[in-house]
């Protein structure tokens, strides 16, 4: 049950390209083919280890569709890592990256760890997106880059784990504020800060923070 | 600046009568001055004067200033002293209350003018975000009035705030950083603000959540002093629970954040608690914490949440502290009952949850099971109605799907185990069914009726219970004893029960209904209810359950007695009932309002005990067997007489008769076929012979013809010539006539080779035996056209021509 550190998640992308179906598939490690379209957000959780330590993933999946946009940019600030979905079967779903990138981008804090994701590995024949047009996005925009499949399984556990990963190394560079939770990022219980009485004065002082923004 | 002091003077009170300017002037005079005045003083100075004519003079000070506010909120914004009189004033002219003040100067004004200028304000989206970029300035001048004005706001037009809440960017992040303030009167406001903003909106509640709400919010309630702070303790916990009332996705969250471990340090009762004792606001606490523990369990909620939530109130002890509370004393009854639900819902469906609270003891001498002492308060008349509806509850959670609590039930009521102490719960529960209060036979008959539920075993087991009725007597069986008493009790709640525990117990259990039959007078008062028609008072209910329990005999009969076989039953229905009022009277139950109260939920909610009658699980058994009971009686009927219609519904009626419509047309339609198909067959017969009639006189014709040749050649100058020379004309006549009747024969022809397209058409069998036919007819043709040259030549054969003429007529 305790952790070391509490990570949030956010999966953002297109509708349909299939968001739901990777946090099922990571939480429940089901696949469920036919899923009713996501309302506003929904929530899924799962413990990972590493560096043997216990990480817990809090994870919202929000609404790919364009009426929910402005309800699930509201998550986008207290995200430490996002998953941006496309679908490899449809070309679209990769050309509206710009717009999703551009969108977290704006909205959440810069050290937000993005992780680009190629979805529906499974489906060869009726791939419409290279592989290397996937890498070569993700290399342009600082992006880590991998191909699932939700159905299969394929590379799911490694997109979930790799970017906590990533977050994980930014903690141990300093770059992120662990003690801000509005970062996206928790001490787990026993992990308590060294000073007691920091976590109360550090998050009055990003309240005042945000006041000036 | 003096004439405006003077004036404001005059407006505030003190101030003579005589030339006193009225309201709406001087509201008029200061808005002017806001809006044209250069110096911040002098427009500060009028917007504190708005401020404080805003609420005398609401309608003035909204109608002609609400702009003008607007505007001094965009332009003097650095000015904190000015903003905080602009928010006041919009806060006051905005609020959903009356003022006394202005009551008294406006008597007769009975639309909601708050509302309307909320509505006014809110007509521009961007007056909201400015209003949540003020929440951001710290000085306590703006901030708190931003989060006042905000309040009124969404209590007057909640749902157009959320929705521009919801689409303003950091518009949540900027609401919940308030609950880390320390000005604590702001914080307060800010956890009242949320908790209005998060009414019925799942998207708002699960942003707040996703920004850390809860927290925050359990810091508060630690810093507070948990259960034993102030009414901010129980402002926190109904936001809680308005995040999580039926927002699965939330209650995920709150299991997955381990907020559940954060709440069993709430329930612990200071030592001294009997001393102190509990405060009002205590109890307000208390109960609000209870209820976040049954929200995350609730019935309604994902049979994934439930039991993962389950499992971790057990882990994290807070079962344990639950059941402490349950065999604590002086805990008041409105916690206790509240209490004995969440124990209830916690243990619900749960093997190891209910095996943990079936050991629970009661610190009694000697010690009892938690339980007996339960099922000892709802048995008892004097104990608080709500209290008593809660152990039931409690109780029937503990045998939801829990095969084994039911047969330990079960087992305290079989003779072998009579020996022991007489408190036992089936015990308890006995005594209840045949006691003199109605309510607790209704209790008590529910609760045995959870017993049996869903387990044919117990169903059996409990057939075997024998009661001493009295000193001497033979023991009678506990159904036989339930079966009698419901044809003498007069209370209509007392039957109603009885009837719900038959009815549990007899469904899908033959041997039950053998037993029932067999009481003597049973099915006669069945067949009285059923068929009686006058109903006052939920006596509707009781008819309908006599027409159940009657349907349950004819659907589980193993048919062992001959009187009351199924045949006999359902024919007993049908006559002295009527097949039609039989099933109105089934019907009527699921239509009673009573019955859609209590399929509602689980739990039993009645604020009265006249309104308990019928029970959850009663409902969704009548639900499953309603149908097949009138589907086996139509069964039956139709056996005996024939198809029903009666035991069809409306709608299946319909689709019957259509289907009978349908039916009949197409027989119809093939009865017309074959006629036709019959006609035309008859025709080709006749054709055919016609024809067959034809060729042979052709053969006759050629045969004389050549006979007739033969003999000319070998005497010409016969004189038997002479008849035939006479007949010569004759000859020639007849000659014509068989032309022309060839003719006819060819037109005849014809028409039959019409209609023989006619049949091809129409079958296919027909067709290939017209083919032929056609083949023939041609041969036939060109027989006759051949024929026709040769007799063209010959001159004689007077028979054969008359012959021929005779047949073609």
């Amino acid at each position: 049950m305790s952790y070391a550190y509490l990570f949030k998640y956010i999966i953002i992308g297109d509708t349909g390209v299939g968001k739901s179906c990777l946090l099922l598939q990571f939480t429940d490690k089901r696949f469920q083919p036919v899923h009713d379209l996501t309302i506003g957000v929904e929530f899924g959780a799962r413990m990972i280890t590493i560096d043997s330590k216990q990480i817990k993933l809090q994870i919202w999946d929000t609404a790919g569709q364009e009426a929910f946009r402005s309800i699930t940019r509201s998550y986008y600030r207290g995200a430490a890592g996002a998953l941006l979905v496309y679908d490899i079967t449809r070309r679209e779903t990769f050309n509206h990256l710009t717009t999703w990138l551009d969108d977290a981008r704006q909205h959440s804090n810069s050290n937000m760890v993005i992780m680009l994701i190629g979805n529906k590995s499974d489906l060869e024949s009726r791939r419409e997106v290279k592989k290397e047009e996937g890498e070569a996005f993700a290399r342009e925009h600082g992006l880590v880059f991998m191909e699932t499949s939700a159905k299969t399984a394929a590379n799911v556990e490694e997109a979930f784990i790799n970017t906590a990963k990533e977050i994980y190394e930014k903690i141990q560079e300093g770059v992120f504020d662990i003690n801000n939770e509005a970062n996206g990022i928790k001490i787990g219980p026993q992990h308590s800060p060294t000073n007691p009485s920091l976590p109360g004065s550090g998050s009055s002082g990003g309240s005042q923070g945000s006041g000036c923004c | 600046m003096e004439y405006f002091r003077s004036g404001l003077k005059s407006v505030l009170g003190s101030s003579t009568p005589g030339n006193q300017p009225t309201g709406a002037e001087i509201v008029e005079r200061l808005v002017s001055r806001v809006s044209t005045s250069t110096l911040l003083e002098d427009r500060r100075d009028a917007c504190r004067a708005l401020k404080a004519l805003s609420k005398k003079y609401r309608l003035e000070v909204g109608a002609q200033g609400l702009d003008v506010l607007k505007q001094v909120l965009e332009l003097d914004r650095s000015d904190c002293e000015i903003i905080g009189y602009c928010l006041d004033t919009l806060c006051n002219i905005t609020s959903k209350e009356t003022f006394e003040e202005e009551n008294e100067n406006n008597i007769n004004m009975n639309v909601n003018v708050g509302e309307q200028f909320t509505e006014m304000f809110l007509k521009n989206t961007d007056n909201v975000t400015l209003i949540l970029s003020f929440l951001e300035e710290y000085d306590f001048r703006v901030r708190w009035p931003a989060v006042r004005l905000m309040t009124s706001l969404v209590s007057s037009k909640p749902k157009d705030v959320q929705d521009i809440i919801l689409v303003s960017p950091m518009g949540v992040s900027k609401l919940m950083d308030l609950l880390l303030e320390n000005r604590e009167v702001i914080r307060n406001d800010a956890v009242l603000l949320l908790t209005n903003l998060t009414k019925s909106n799942a998207n708002m509640q699960k942003i707040v959540a996703f920004e850390n709400a809860f927290d925050r919010l359990f810091d508060i309630i630690k810093d507070e002093g948990r259960t034993d702070g102030g009414i901010v303790v129980e402002d926190c916990l109904l936001l809680m629970l308005n995040l999580l009332k039926n927002n699965n996705s939330n209650i995920n969250f709150f299991h997955e954040g381990a907020y559940l471990q954060k709440i069993p340090p709430m329930f612990e009762l200071p030592s001294n608690l009997e001393e102190i004792g509990w405060s009002p606001q205590k109890i307000s606490n208390f109960l609000c914490v209870l209820q976040l523990i049954r929200t995350v369990v609730s019935p309604n909620n994902s049979a994934q949440i439930i039991t993962a939530c389950q499992k971790t109130i057990r882990n994290t002890n807070l079962l344990e502290a639950l059941s402490n509370i349950l065999m604590a004393s002086g805990v008041p009854a409105d916690i206790l009952t509240e209490t004995i639900n969440a124990v209830g819902e916690v243990i619900r469906g749960n093997l190891t949850n209910q095996e943990y609270f079936a050991n629970v003891l009661a610190p009694s001498n000697p010690p009892r099971p938690a339980i007996v002492v339960l099922l000892m308060s709802m048995v008892n008349e004097k104990q608080p109605f709500p209290l008593r509806c809660a152990v039931l509850y409690c109780f029937e959670c503990f045998l939801f799907k829990n095969e084994i609590g039911q047969e330990l039930v079960v087992q305290t009521l079989l003779p072998s185990n009579s020996g022991m102490s007489n408190l036992s719960m089936g015990q308890i529960l006995c005594s209840g069914l045949f006691s003199n209060d109605h309510l607790s036979i209704w209790f008590s008959a529910v609760a045995l009726s959870h017993c049996l539920i869903e387990n044919p075993a117990q169903k059996e087991q409990l057939l075997r219970v024998l009661l001493a009725t009295s000193l001497g007597a033979q023991p009678i069986s506990l159904l036989q004893q339930s079966a009698v008493f419901l044809q003498h009790t007069s209370k209509l709640q007392a039957k109603l029960g009885i009837m719900m525990l038959l009815a549990q117990w007899m469904s899908y259990s033959p041997e039950a209904v053998r037993v029932f039959l067999n009481v003597p007078g049973s099915m006669a008062f069945l067949t009285a209810q059923t068929s009686a028609s006058e109903f006052d008072n939920n006596e509707e209910l009781l008819q309908g359950l006599c027409a159940f329990l009657m349907g349950l005999c004819v659907l589980y009969n193993d048919n062992s007695i001959q009187n009351y076989s199924k045949e006999n039953l359902s024919q007993l229905i049908e006559k002295r009932v009527g097949i039609d009022t039989y099933c109105k009277k089934l019907v009527e139950i699921s239509r009673h309002e009573v019955y859609a109260k209590a399929a509602k939920q689980p739990q039993i909610k009645a604020k009265h005990s006249s309104e308990l009658l019928l029970e959850f699980e009663f409902c969704k058994l009548l639900k499953s067997l309603e149908g097949v009971i009138i589907q086996a009686l139509g069964v039956q009927r139709e056996l005996s007489n024939g198809m029903s219609e009666l035991s069809l519904n409306e709608h299946e009626n319909a689709l019957l008769l259509q289907y009978k419509e349908l039916i009949r047309d197409q027989d119809k339609k093939l009865q017309d076929m074959q006629k036709s198909i019959n006609n035309l067959q008859k025709i080709n017969h006749t054709l055919e012979a016609q024809m067959k009639e034809l060729q042979d006189t052709n053969t006759q014709l050629t045969d004389q013809n050549t006979l007739l040749k033969a003999q000319l050649a070998v005497n010409p100058s016969v004189v038997t010539n002479g008849p035939i020379q006479v007949d010569s004309p004759v000859q020639h006549s007849n000659e014509s006539v068989l032309l022309e009747k060839i003719k006819i024969l060819e037109q005849e022809k014809s028409e039959a080779e019409n209609e023989l397209n006619r049949v091809r058409k129409d079958q296919d069998d027909l067709l290939e035996l017209m083919t032929d036919q056609d083949s023939k007819l041609n041969n036939f043709k060109q027989r006759l056209r051949e024929l026709g040259e040769t007799i063209e030549d010959d001159d004689s054969d007077v028979e054969n021509n008359s012959e021929g003429a005779e047949n073609e007529s």
